[in-house]
Parts: C-alpha cells; structure tokens; sequence
C-alpha cells in the first residue's frame, strides 16, 4: 500500500511537470511567419500588391513575403482598438487616428533615420505637425503620410452653372429654378459639417476659430487653445441657420442616402460636399457627365446674421472650410520585432514620392508630398488622366489651403472633438431646436443670439473638458 | 317532412353562406396581396437593370414599383463583384454560410434534443433546478455576451487570427451550437405527448434508457427533429450581427451571407448604388429557405403548436 | 410565518437550508474519517483512491484533469500578454500601475501594456476553472467513497466497462446533459457573468481614462447611482431616457402581442371557413412572409416606406401631399407617433403568419360536436365565436401568450430594420421607437459604451425576470407541467 502510494504521488508529480512545461512563463511570444502584412484603401489594393511585388523582385535579399490587402480605412482603428492582434503588421488610417492608437499602444513608433529624414523632407508642415505623438513622455514619428484628402462640392453640372457653383447663394437661385433644395452633407459629425466650424474669410483666410492651438503632443498634456466662440463663428451659424430653413437652401442628408437627394430625378439636392471615397457614388446618381466637381462655396453675411455682433459686418464673405487629412502608414505594435527594420524599409519605399506618383495615376489617390500640384498639372497637361480625375486632384489640394488637418495628437482630443456630444450641439444649433431635445434641457433654446451663444460655449466646453459644465457663465463669450 | 325542412334551411342558409364566403374570399385575396408587396418588390428590384441616358447603371432605390427594364445584370455582377476587397465574394460567402448551417443544424439537433428528452423523460435531482435556470439564462440578452464570447474563441484560436482566418467559421459555428441546448421547451413539449407508459413498459423489458431514446423515442420524434433541424438550419442564413462580431470586420472573405449583403448596404462605406446587387442577393438566399420552408410545412406547423400548446 | 416556511415553502417542507448545510460538513467528515487510505488520499491528489481500487483509467482521467488545472493555475499561459491563473486572480482587482509599453528603438520590441477588459475575462476564467477543479476533487473522492462502500458490502468497485454501461442507463442524463452545460457554461454563463461585471466598471469609451482605452477600473455603484443622479455619460444616458424606452418597450410588446394574436385569430378563422377553397395555397402564401428572412422583407418596406421610395413619389404624383412623409421617423424632425404605428402595423405583418399558423392547428382540434349543439340550440356565428372558440383558444395558448409578450420585449429585428431606433433625439443615443435591446446594442456595439450596455441590461433582466417569475408561477402550466398526461 505504502508503495502504491509513494509510486502514485511521483507519478502525479511527473505529470504536472509536463503539463506545466507547456504554457510559457509570460513573456510575450514574437510570431514571425515570415510575411509582412499591409492594409490600405479597398481601391488600391491591387496597385500597392504589384508594387509590392517589384520591389521583393528588384531586392531579392528582402527576406519576407509581403501580402498586400485592401481595406476600410474607416474602421481599421476600431478593429485595431477592439483586437491588435488581429490585425495587419502594417496598416493604413487618417491621421486623427494616430493619437488614439498611439495611446492605446496599438502602433509602433517609426525610428528608423531614413525614413524619418524622408518623411520630414518630403511633406508640407500642416501634415509634418499632427503625425507625431508621445510614448512614455517620449515624442515619437507614428505615421508615414502618401495620401491627402479633402473635402469638396459634387453638384449637378445640368442644373448648375459653373458661376452658380461657386457660391451657396448661386446654388440657391439654382435651386430655385429647379424646385428643391440646395446642397447637403454626407453626414452629420464632426468631419462632416466641418465646413461651417473652419470657414474662413475670403480675402484674408482669417478665423477666429482654434482647435487645440499649441496642444502637446504627450498623453495628459496641455490641450493648447481652443475657440468657437468669436463673433465670426457666432454670425456663421446664424446664417447656416437660415440657409437650412430656406425651402431652396441646406438640407440634412434623407435616410434613403445623400446619393438618392443628388439623384438628377428625385430632385432632393443640387450639391453635396463629399470626398474622393464617394466619386463613385456621387457619379452613379448624378451619370459621370453631369458630375461637377470644385471648391467648397462661398457664402456671404446677411444683415440678420450679424445683428448684434461687432467683429463682423454684412457682406462679409466666407468661404467654407475642411479638414485636410492625410492617410498615412503606421506599423502595428504587435508586429513582431524582427520584422521592425524591413517594415520600416517597406514604408520608406511605398510612401516614396514616386510611388505616389504612381498611386495617383492608377488609383486616384492625391499624393501628399508638399508641392504634388505641379505634378497633377502636368499629369492632365499630357492627357494622362481625365478630366474628373483632375478636377478632383485640384479641388482637393485648392480645399487643403482652406482648411487645416485635424488636428488630433492625443486620443482624448479626439474623443472630445468627434464623441461627447459636441457635433450634436452643433447641429442643434443649425436645427434652432434645444439641447438635448427631450430630457433635462441644457440649452433652452438656440433661436435668439443668446442661445446660440450659450451653445458655441457649451461646444467650446466639451472641446477642452470632455463634459458639460455646471453653470454657465453671466457674460458669454467667456473662456471655456 | 322533417328532411324537406332540413332542406330549406340549408338552401336559405347558403345564400348567406354563399354571400360571407365571397366576402372572405376578397378579404382574403386583399390580404395576400398586401402581404406580398415588400417581398415582390424585393424580387422586381433585383430584376431591375435601368440605366442613366449617359449609360450608367441605376442601382439605387428608385420611386417606381414596377422595373423599367428587366435583365440579369445584377445577378452577374452579384457573382462576380469584388466586396470589400474580396474578388468574388458573394458565392464565398454562400459557401461560408452553407457550411455553419449544416453543422449548426447537425450539432444543435442532437443537443436539443438530447436536452429535451431529459428533460422530459428522466427523472433526476437537478432536473427543476436546470430548467429553471436555463430560462432565466435565456432572459439576458444576448448582444451582451458578444465581445466576451469573441475574446474566448480567440483566446483558443479559433477566431481573429491572422494566419488562420478561416478558422472563425468554425468559431461561429461552436457559438451558434453551444447556444442551442437551452431552447429545448419546444422539443420538450413534444417528448411530454408521448406517453410514459411506452417508456415504462420499454423499461420493463429490459431496455436502458438509452435503448429507449435511439430505439423507442427517436423514430418517434420525426416531426420535432425535421423542426430543430429547419430551424437551425435557417438561423445561420438570417443572423447578420453575431456573425459579424465574430468573425470579425476584417474578415470579409469569410462573412456569412447576411453579414455581406447587410454590409453592402449598412456597412462602413455603404454603398447605396448596390441596392440592386443587394435585392439580386436576397432573392438567392431567399429561395432554399422559402423552398425549404414549403416543403417541410407541416412539421414546422407542428412544431410551432407544439411549442404554443404547451409554452 | 415561520422561517422555515419561508424558506421552504413546499408542502412537505423538507429540511431546512441551514439544516442541509450542517449535514453537509458531517458527511464531509464521515466520509475521510470512513475512507480507505486511498480516498484518504484522494484529498490531496485526485484519482488516488480510483488507482487504490484498481480503476487505473477513471484513476488516470481524474489525475490529467487536477494536472491540466494546475498547470494552468501555475503557470499561467498568456493570451494577448494577458494570463491565466493565479495572475488572472491578482489582476482582478484592476490594479496597474504603468501601462507597460516599454519600447526599444534599436529593436523594435515593444511590449504592450494591460488590457482590462481581457484582465476581468480572464479572471473569471480562472475562478470557473477553480470551481472546476473543487467539483472534480469532491467527484474523485465520492468515487472512491464509493468504490470503499461497495468493497465493505462485498461488491467489486465498478470497472470502467461497468460506469460507461452506467452512463448509458441509470445515469444517461448525465451523458445527455454534459455536452450543454460545458457549452453553456463557457458560451452563455461565462460571457454573461462578464458583462454584468462590466457593469460595475468605468470601461466606457467616452469615459476613458485620459491614458487610453484599454484601461478602466472598478467602479462599484457608483454606475448605478449615476442612474439616479444623471451625472457622467452613463447618467445622462440612461437617466434621461431609460423610462421613455421603458413604457414604450412595454407599450409596444402588448400592442405587438396582442394585435399579431388576434389577428392572427381572425386570420385562421377565415382560412378555416367552412366550404373555402384553396386552403393550402393561401397557408402557404402566408408561411411565405415567415420564410424569408427578416432582414431582407423589413429593409424591403423600409426602402418602400423611404423619402424617395414609391408610396411617397405616388402620394406626391398624386399631389395628396407636398413634401415627403417620414413614415419611420428616420429624420429626427419625423413625427415619432407615427413612426410608432407603423411599427406596430409593420410588426402585424411579420407575426401575424406565425400566430395564423398556430391557431389553425388549434381551431382544428376544437370538437365539432360543441358547435353542432350551438347551432341546435341557434347561436349565431358571431356568437359561437365569442362563446367557445375564443375562450378555448385562449386557454390553450395562454402559455404562449405570455412567452409572445417576453419575445416582444426582446423584439430586435423588427424596430432595428425598420425604424433604427425612431426619430433619433439629439444628444442621446436612444431614439424615439427604441427598445431597450436596441438601446443596449447601439450602446454596446456602436458606440463602446460598455458598462452603459451592461448597465441597461442589467435592468432588463430584473424586468423580464419578475415578469416571467410571476406569471409562470402562477400559470397552472408551470405547475402541472410534470401531469400533463
């Protein structure tokens, strides 16, 4: 019996040895399969694949395979937040998505000299300030910039004219003419209805509006300046506000889609302000020959806008503006750290100004190398693209000096911008209704100038505090 | 005598008869008609092949009912588009869902049932206390156990791997199974109408209980089997959230069908010009599980009285 | 009344739970006390006893399972630089203090920092395993027990031939039910279990800890007081619209049941009319509507019912109306009322095929001979209605009644598809025709508001819960289950 047991316990005790030998102690595991795994746009998939291809056949001594895959820039960082691991070794995202996925600690800082010498050289100072963010109080390059965009106007070329696109009051009398409404937008968020936030004065390019002016770029930092309630801003929304109750003027997209209010047959809208990612649709409602493409409008102050406010006068004209992002690579932390020095070579070539080039003539992409235009030019001086192609080039990089990048380096800038309700103030503004509109009220009423004081100081609020305030103050405008 | 005035009573009543049974008859063919409308819509669309005077396709919804030119464009474009980055995704994801279907339908038979003749049949300690719990189990709703139910598949492998994509399909199809064992009311409803004696004369004899369910219970038990087995087949082709967080948005080769045709429409970038494609798509998957639907009838009817008669 | 009623309060009250418990210990002490050496040392390593009494493979299995646990518990596998075992345990309590992320520039290693939400998964993990692992020692020594007794008595401890024979038999349940409870354990308790933890935490994307999203914390109440007070975006959210959705969750879930019911009735009746035709083709007409899958017949009246769709170009060529309608309020100036009705109407067209098809095999079944003695006794038909069908109908599908009416409550498809939530009010994520499960997964899945979602969850169980506890243990159904024969 003593035995029996003494045989039993060695063997309980063997077992668990083995077993236990299994599992690891907790470091973390670095899988190299030996290939190199790259996200970017559904439509250039294909391109960044033959790319990729040449080059592994031109550096023979590149050591990894490289698999190329499109997909929805949109919602790369929310699969990337919800699960890293899942994703792509090397991925592609706006550039406001750099601060949460550096903080988060889902992207790997760039370090690589050469690399961060190109980047520097090769890209306009708009962009160069907002891909950089912070890891451990340390500031580091994250994301790679190779494409620019902007928004800018589809309108219905048969029923606008040219001279008409230019203008929101144009596209009014237009409106008027053909029994419906003037222009919408694809969305009601933050980015979206950016036009009315950043317009800009047309003979200065001035606003008073400032968005985390001077904001560190380390977590937890200063959140620099922020300002939407000068009285430039103020008299804007007081237009927007009769514009959107005009019958001929803005409208909010319909539930059946933007597309379906610019379909030439529905008769919804004449204009709406989108990017390149909705050429396609735009072009199915309108048939590509009747797709105009330009610049963001202009639009000017009415005497009834501006009762009341000093820092503006009617006739004051605007233009409306946009953010003007770039899509830029970034390198998952994930990756594993053997392929860190070929990852980084990877995006040094595909980012380079040539292959962008390229991407711009096969994929449409707007390259987002400071001084790309001449390019453009050229490209449509030699009849290498089409007119649309072109057109959309030009109103892009014209909207970039109308508008600034988002500028979002750390996530919780970006949570308080976009999340916290501050764009549904906004468009409780536009809408003249209260905030929120059932519920315990926190602005009564956005009709008087009062009211719609009180609103921008509440946006302004949640732009740098991240909740609304207790009390308002006496005399508004007042420091958020 | 007594005949004759049977007689004009019947004849007096038919006029009346005669007058409520064509005023059913017109209900009754109104009603059909308005219960057809969406679904005939839905097939007229995807037949739909309009076309801008500049040439480009119409795919959109657009205000009229009736087509005005038919064809089989969409259908074409629908097998062999590229979604999401995946060339000829729609017949990959047909693929996709008839695999989680079949094994969703075998899994989960076998465990409902198995659930059900226990809990009809056998008498054990935790019998109430299971049944108890399983229905206030059922009570949370399920968009809460979700993410956890992705975290714990991934943490085994079987979904949201990179090097293995595929293997969230077999992901999907443990979560869609594991589900099933508690919706074992209906198939016990049913197991509660056979009658106890078969079983105890069965037990008299010698049998076991398991001799009982393969031998005695089993042939019986046609009707609730082909029930469980419609219905979990046609889950898989319906359910277009759970399968969407659990294989992942990144995954678009291996969605299942609605999933795909959801996305094409709701998804990140919807496109709204693919309504047509989307209409093209519905009528594919609609027509196994109508067809299946109408021939299984009369089990399906069962089993929901089954289900009704006893809750 | 007696605590022990209280407690118990079956007819033949049996022992109460304190007295259960006490016999518990005892048998707990009896039984090392009584054991062999082998169940003596089945305490420490399980199996020990099975492998005294010759059981080499049930010895065996009992052994793989303790080694396979603590393993686990020891040596804690990672997923996702998140553990398993005793680490999981610590790291329950949410306690970090770096985010971990060192980087080293020259490699490219990067070690990522806590992730919270696997940290909670995890933990609990680890504290099922460790409730597995309790069970599997009482079970290894209740066998050796066992095998003890039968060897005092003479018998010879079973083989394992002898227990799978068992399995198939006197305890075929337990082969029966085995397969669901692991399923359901690690499919549906687990992950429900987590997410009401959630509950309790700060994992909220908009509440975020200014370091990132991966990190939150224990929040104990304060998320539901936050309910009460309204304060943060858990309060503003849930405070200001939680009864809205709540009375129109329940408004909803009686006009849905009880219109789809009767006109479900109404239905089968005149398919069932005597002397009609066609039975078949106009059953089957309608299984048609349940055949195709929700998401495409609601998105299809969705798209009917939009601004640019037909009803409203035909009401505008018409000229009934000036501007389209916004039958399912998707515009939040839409009237909500109206997007209310034609949910309930919508929703007729989807249940009422279903509630038809059952009600005819019940009609069917109501003994002709009741009418024929109504008839000699010269009942009108309307009459005959009201006096046998519906009260027979009625009693018999009372059960169904009122698991339709729970269904209701958890009714997604049918708001989701059409409406989206109803005329959305700025400022909130509920709009006007949500639910309360729709309100939770656009919280939850749209918008990351995880313990918001758990939160409201939370408040549908209690609801449905009382609910159903009430009505079921009222209902002579639930009572008489076991009689039905």
């Amino acid at each position: 019996m003593k035995k029996l047991t003494a045989i039993l316990l060695v063997l309980a005790m063997t077992l668990v040895l083995f077993t236990g030998c299994g599992g690891d102690s907790g470091k973390k595991e670095e899988k190299d399969d030996g290939i190199i795994r790259v996200w970017v746009g559904e439509e250039s998939a294909e391109f960044y694949q033959k790319v990729c291809d040449e080059y592994l056949a031109a550096n023979s001594d590149f050591g990894y395979k490289i698999e190329v895959k499109g997909m929805d820039t949109g919602s790369v960082a929310g699969v990337i937040t919800n699960d890293p691991t899942a994703a792509a070794d090397i991925y592609t995202v706006a550039h406001d998505n750099i601060g949460k996925l550096a903080s988060t600690q889902c992207a790997k800082p760039i370090t690589d000299e050469a690399l961060i010498a190109q980047v520097t050289a090769d890209n306009p100072e708009a962009f160069k300030n907002v891909i950089y963010s912070s890891l451990n109080d340390k500031e580091y390059l994250y994301g790679v910039p190779y494409i620019s965009q902007a928004l800018f106007l589809y309108y219905n070329k048969a029923l606008v004219t040219e001279e008409q696109a230019k203008s929101f009051e144009g596209l009014r009398e237009a409106a008027r003419a053909a029994g419906c409404k003037a222009i919408t937008v694809t969305g009601d968020d933050g980015f979206n209805m950016s036009f009315a936030i950043l317009a800009r004065k047309v003979d200065d390019k001035s606003t008073t509006v400032k968005i985390y002016e001077g904001a560190d770029k380390v977590l937890g930092g200063a959140k620099g300046t922020s300002n939407c309630q000068g009285d430039d801003t103020v008299a804007i929304y007081r237009w927007l506000q009769a514009f959107a109750a005009d019958p001929n003027g803005f409208k909010w997209a319909s539930s059946d889609g933007w597309d379906a209010d610019l379909d030439k047959d529905n008769k919804g809208v004449l204009a709406v302000i989108g990017g390149s990612w909705h050429f396609k649709t735009a072009s199915a409602a309108l048939g590509e020959s009747n797709l105009g493409i330009t610049l963001i409008p202009t639009f000017t102050l009415t005497p009834a806008s501006v009762e009341g406010l000093t820092g503006v006068a009617a006739g004051d004209t605007f233009r409306g503006g946009t953010f003007a992002d770039c899509k830029c690579f970034m390198i998952n932390a994930n990756s594993a750290s053997s392929k860190y020095a070929k990852e980084q070579e990877l995006i040094k070539h595909l980012s380079s100004k040539e292959i962008q080039d390229r991407s711009f003539l096969e994929c449409s992409n707007v390259p987002a190398y400071s001084g790309s235009v001449s390019y453009i030019e050229q490209c449509f001086a030699e009849g290498k693209i089409t007119e649309s192609q072109h057109k959309m080039a030009a109103a892009q990089l014209g909207m970039a000096e109308w508008g600034i990048p988002q500028p979002f380096i750390t996530s919780t800038l970006n949570t308080y911008y976009y999340s916290k309700q501050a764009p549904s103030v906004l468009r409780a503004i536009v809408d003249k209704t209260a905030y929120p509109t059932t519920g315990t009220q926190i602005i009564e009423e956005t009709e008087t100038l009062e009211g719609v004081r009180k609103a921008l100081y509440l946006v302004e609020y949640i732009w740098m505090h991240g909740l609304t305030p207790t009390e308002f103050p006496a005399t508004l405008p007042a420091g958020a | 005598m007594s005949t004759d005035l049977k007689q004009k009573k019947f004849r007096s009543q038919s006029r009346t008869q005669k007058v409520s049974l064509s005023a059913t008859y017109i209900i009754l063919i109104i009603l059909a008609i308005i219960w057809i409308i969406p679904l005939l819509w839905i097939a007229l669309s995807a037949f739909r092949c309009e076309f801008q005077p500049d040439g480009t396709f119409i795919g959109r919804v657009t205000s009229n009912f009736f087509p005005k030119a038919v064809g089989l464009k969409n259908f074409k474009d629908l097998f062999t588009a590229t979604y999401y980055g995946v060339p000829n995704a729609f017949p990959k994801w047909i693929f996709n869902t008839l695999i989680i279907a079949i094994f969703d339908c075998i899994i989960s038979t076998f465990l409902v049932l198995s659930v059900a003749y226990c809990m009809s049949k056998l008498r054990f300690k935790m019998r109430k206390p299971f049944m108890n719990l399983s229905m206030v189990i059922g009570l949370f709703p399920s968009f809460m156990s979700m993410i956890a139910i992705y975290f714990l598949l991934k943490s085994i492998g079987l979904t949201g791997n990179p090097a293995h994509p595929e293997y969230s399909v077999i992901g999907l199809i443990l979560a869609y199974s594991a589900g099933a064992g508690m919706g074992f009311q209906v198939a016990k409803g049913f197991f509660d109408v056979i009658p106890n004696a078969l079983v105890e004369s069965a037990k008299l004899d010698g049998c076991t209980n398991y001799q009982i369910f393969r031998r005695i219970i089993l042939p019986l038990s046609k009707p609730i089997i082909i029930y469980q087995a419609l219905m979990s087949f046609t889950g898989p082709w319906m359910d277009f959230i759970f399968a969407k967080v659990i294989i992942g948005a990144d995954n678009p080769a291996h969605w299942t069908v609605s999933v795909g045709l959801y996305s094409l429409l709701f998804g990140t970038h919807p496109d709204t010009n693919l309504f047509t494609q989307f209409a093209a798509g519905c009528v594919i998957v609609a027509i196994p599980i109508v067809t299946l639907f109408m021939f299984l009838q009369q089990y399906y009817v069962e089993g929901v009285t089954a289900g009704a008669v006893k809750g | 009344m007696s605590t022990k009623a209280l407690i118990a309060p079956s007819i033949n009250s049996g022992p109460s739970f304190g007295e259960r418990l006490g016999k518990r210990f005892s048998n707990f002490g009896k039984r090392f006390a009584d054991g062999s050496p082998g169940t003596k040392l089945s305490h420490l390593i399980f199996g020990a006893g099975n492998f005294y009494h010759k059981q080499y493979i049930k010895g065996f299995l009992f052994l793989l399972i303790q080694a396979a646990i603590l393993a686990i518990m020891i040596f804690c596998p990672s997923i996702n630089n998140t553990p398993y075992g005793w680490k999981a345990l610590k790291n329950l309590t949410l306690k970090y203090t770096s985010m971990g992320g060192e980087f080293d520039p020259v490699t490219g290693q990067f070690t990522t920092g806590s992730d919270c939400k696997l940290m909670v998964l995890f933990g609990f993990v680890t504290i099922a395993l460790i409730i597995v692992y309790f069970f599997v020692w009482n079970l290894s020594i209740n066998s050796s027990y066992k095998a003890d007794m039968d060897r005092k008595v003479g018998k010879k401890p079973a083989t394992f031939k002898e227990d799978m024979a068992e399995l198939l038999d006197s305890r075929f349940h337990i082969l029966m039910l085995t397969p669901t409870c692991i399923a359901a354990a690690i499919f549906t308790i687990l992950p429900t279990v987590f997410m009401i933890a959630l509950a309790f935490t700060s994992y909220n994307s908009y509440d975020m800890n200014v370091l990132g999203t991966n990190l939150f914390e224990w929040n104990g109440f304060r998320n539901f007081v936050a309910v009460f007070t309204g304060e943060g975006s858990l309060g503003f959210e849930v405070h200001n619209r939680f009864l809205p959705v709540l009375g129109w969750t329940f408004v909803w879930a009686i006009f849905a049941t009880l219109t789809c019911y009767f006109g479900g009735i109404i239905l089968a009746l005149l398919i069932n009319k005597k002397g009609l035709n066609g039975k078949k083709i106009f059953r089957t007409l309608f299984i048609l509507t349940i055949a195709v899958p929700q998401f495409i017949s609601l998105l299809a009246v969705r798209n009917i019912l939009g601004e640019y769709g037909p009803v409203n170009s035909m009401l505008m060529n018409a000229g009934w109306i000036q501007s389209p309608i916004g039958f399912l309020g998707l515009h939040p100036t839409d009237s909500e009322k109206l997007a209310k009705v034609m949910v309930i109407i919508i929703n007729m067209w989807v249940g009422i095929p279903y509630t038809m098809l059952m009600t005819s095999g019940i009609l069917m079944n109501i003994p002709a001979d009741l009418y024929e003695a109504a008839r000699v006794d010269g009942a009108s038909t309307v009459k005959m209605f009201f006096k046998i069908t519906l009260p027979y109908v009625i009693f018999v599908t009372t059960p169904y009644l009122i698991s339709s009416f729970i269904g209701n409550i958890n009714s997604f498809n049918s708001i989701f598809l059409l409406t989206g939530g109803g005329p959305t009010y700025t400022g909130y994520q509920a709009g006007g025709t949500d639910l309360l499960v729709t309100w939770l997964f656009k919280v939850t899945i749209d918008q990351g508001m995880y313990n918001t979602g758990a939160v409201i969850g939370i408040f549908t169980f209690i609801i449905t819960a009382t609910i159903t506890l009430v009505t079921y243990r009222r209902s002579k159904a639930y009572n008489e289950e076991d009689t039905f024969q």
